[in-house]
Formats: structure tokens, sequence, C-alpha cells
């Protein structure tokens, strides 16, 4: 038996002392066949059943009339008329593709290849900027490590991982640092 | 005297290159399936457009047509695959370019308002209801959005929107279930 089961009975044994109403069993298979109900496709037997419910039952009248709400409300959404035009487009699209075979089948092609290329090859050309800009810096002393040598690409990449430290070499934490450790030698 | 032909019959008609019986047909089916299309995609130019790729499926399959279920199934068969495929392409230009088109709606209401003159206050709460109705309906997920349309605007049964939508009766009724509940939910203040 799962959570969502146990939860579901108990709803339907108490709802009607905390509603007040009189809720059964059968108001729940009701409320399951309301959307059918409404658009009719339940056996004859079946709709009229659920209609003499609707009769008697309060609470399931009320989902009833909130699906018929939103039924009524879905039916204000506009109806669009076709262009006067419409036949003679038509018409003239139809022979157009004969005139110029394969022509849009390969320029479709062309588009959908062409989006994805474009953005892996700026991809490309961004991590390569990214990349080239880092060794950069690092070469040319602008970070605040510059006092460690670089001398291969691989020494850049591990000189920049050192930006990830708590105090990385340079900085007033680092230089803190180095001033206790070197009083704490003299004072041995 | 054009209503008394059935469509079926236009088809075989429309196979033989008719164009007189493709005129009928197209002047026939062609407001409720631009309608469709724009309820299930939101935008009135790109409905136009669509709608006009259906006619044109419409006369490119005329041939390979078979009568075994009514027109309108298979047309609408049709407009319903157009219109997902549609929206795919369209949000995959959406990751690429940013572009939301909204706002379509509002020449619609005014020609709704036929009799002559709306006032402003009339055209803005039209247009402001319109909006609500139109993004509570993009809120749905595509296959219960496009049953709860069939349902509630062609007023087809479950057995019709489960042959368009390829699944079983009992999976549309359970699609409109959850479909009416979340509109319950987002019309609540109508």
């Amino acid at each position: 038996m799962t959570a969502g089961f146990w939860l579901e009975s108990c709803l339907i044994y108490y709802r009607p002392i905390i509603l007040g109403m009189r809720y059964t069993m059968k108001c729940h298979s009701v409320q399951k066949k309301l959307s059918a109900y409404q658009d009719r496709e339940l056996e004859p037997r079946g709709q009229e059943e659920v209609g003499r419910h609707l009769l008697s039952c309060q609470s399931c009248r009320e989902q009833y009339e909130k699906l018929e709400r939103v039924w009524q409300t879905l039916g204000e959404l506009e109806e669009i008329r076709p262009d006067p035009w419409f036949y003679r487009q038509l018409t003239r699209k139809i022979k157009e593709p004969r005139e110029q075979g394969l022509l849009p089948a390969l320029q479709h092609v062309f588009q959908l290849l062409c989006e994805p290329v474009i953005a892996s090859i700026l991809l490309i050309i961004g991590l390569m900027a990214g990349s080239y800009l880092g060794s950069m810096l690092a070469q040319y002393d602008l970070f605040p490590f510059q006092s460690i040598p670089v001398s291969s690409s691989q020494g850049t990449f591990f000189t920049s991982m050192k930006v990830f430290d708590p105090a990385p070499p340079g900085t007033l934490a680092h230089g803190y640092l180095q001033m206790v450790s070197y009083k704490e030698d003299e004072s041995r | 005297m054009d209503k008394e032909i059935p469509s079926e019959d236009l088809m075989t008609r429309i196979a033989k290159d008719d164009t007189d019986a493709f005129e009928i047909l197209v002047n026939r089916h062609q407001t409720s399936v631009l309608n469709l299309i724009y309820r299930f995609i939101g935008d009135r130019a790109g409905a136009q457009d669509l709608a006009q790729e259906v006619f044109i499926k419409v006369w490119q399959a005329a041939r390979d047509y078979e009568p075994k279920a009514k027109f309108t199934t298979w047309l609408y068969r049709i407009t319903v695959n157009l219109c997902l495929n549609e929206l795919k392409s369209a949000r995959r230009r959406r990751w690429f370019s940013f572009y939301r088109s909204d706002g379509d709606s509002e020449d619609a209401i005014e020609e709704n308002f036929s009799d002559g003159s709306p006032t402003a206050e009339d055209l803005l709460l039209a247009r402001e209801r319109n909006h609500q109705i139109t993004d509570a309906l993009q809120s749905l997920p595509d296959n219960q959005r496009m049953a709860l349309i069939l349902k509630r605007y062609d007023d087809l049964s479950y057995e019709e929107i489960a042959r368009i939508l390829g699944c079983s009766v009992s999976a549309v009724e359970s699609l409109l279930v959850r479909a009416k509940r979340t509109l319950q939910e987002k019309l609540r203040n109508f």
C-alpha cells in the first residue's frame, strides 16, 4: 500500500466531516468521470447515473460547475478568418517547388546544419581565447603571484590553480602567513 | 451545391488534377484547419502559412488517399503532424535567436467586433482575456493541448481524437482530464 493510497482513503473518509457535507465513495468515482460526462463520452447508463448524482450532491455539482466555467471561458477565444487571397497564394506555392527543384531542400539542410556548426565554432574560439589570455596574464606578471617562475604550459596551469589557495602567493594573507612563520623561526 | 459533394469524392477528383474540386475542398475546410493551427501554435501569421502547407500536402497526397476513415480525420492528422514539426523547429529557432512572437491576436479581436464600434475599454478587456486564455492553452503540454482543442472547438469524439493523435481512447480521456485540471487552475480568476 502506498502513501498516496492511504492519503486518498483518509481524504475520502474525513472530507465529509471537514466540509460538513455528505461525501461518499460514490462521489469519488463520480468525480473521476466528470470530464467524460461533460464530453458525453460515458455509456448512456453512466451518463444517467452521474447526472442523477449531480442533482443530489452539492460537492460534485460544484466540481462540475467549475469544469463548465472553464469550458465556457475557452469558448471566448476568438476565431480567425483565412486571408482573402489564401487560395491564390496556395496555388502559387503548389507550382513553386516544381520550378525551384532541389534548391529549397538544400537550403533547409544547410539551415539545419549551419546553426549548430556556428555555435560549436564560437564555443571553441571562446575556449581558445580564454586559455590564451590566461597564459598571457601569467607570463607577463599580471597575476599577484608573479614571483613564481613560469616555464611551461603545465607550469602555467598549476600556477593558475594557486588562485584557489586560501592564501595565494603575493596576497596580503600570504605575506602575513610568511611574517608569522618568520617570527616563529626566530623565536626558535 | 458544393456542400452536397462529399470531401472523399472531391479527393478522387483532386487525384486527377481537378483544380475546381481542390478549390471547393480548400474553401470548405480552410477555416477549421486555420483555427486548429492558430489555437495550437498561438501565432496568427504562422497559422496562415502552416494552413497552406497542410493543403499543399493534401494536393500532393491526393493520389495515395484511400477513404478508409472520415476525410476530416485524415486532414486533421496531417495538420497535427505539421503543427508538431513546426513547434519543434520553432523551439530550435527560438533557442538560437531568442525569438518570441506575440500580439498576433489583436487584429482578430477587432474583427470579432463586427457590429461596428467597440469602445477602447471593450477592446482592451477582450485583448486581455484573449491573452490569458491563449497563455493558459499554451502552458499545456503539446498532446494535452491538441486533444483539448479538438474536443472543445471541433467537438470530435474521443475515438476520432485517438485516431488523429495515434493513441488509445483511454489515453485521450486521461489527456483531457489533466488538461482540464490545469486550465481550472490557470483560469480560476475568470
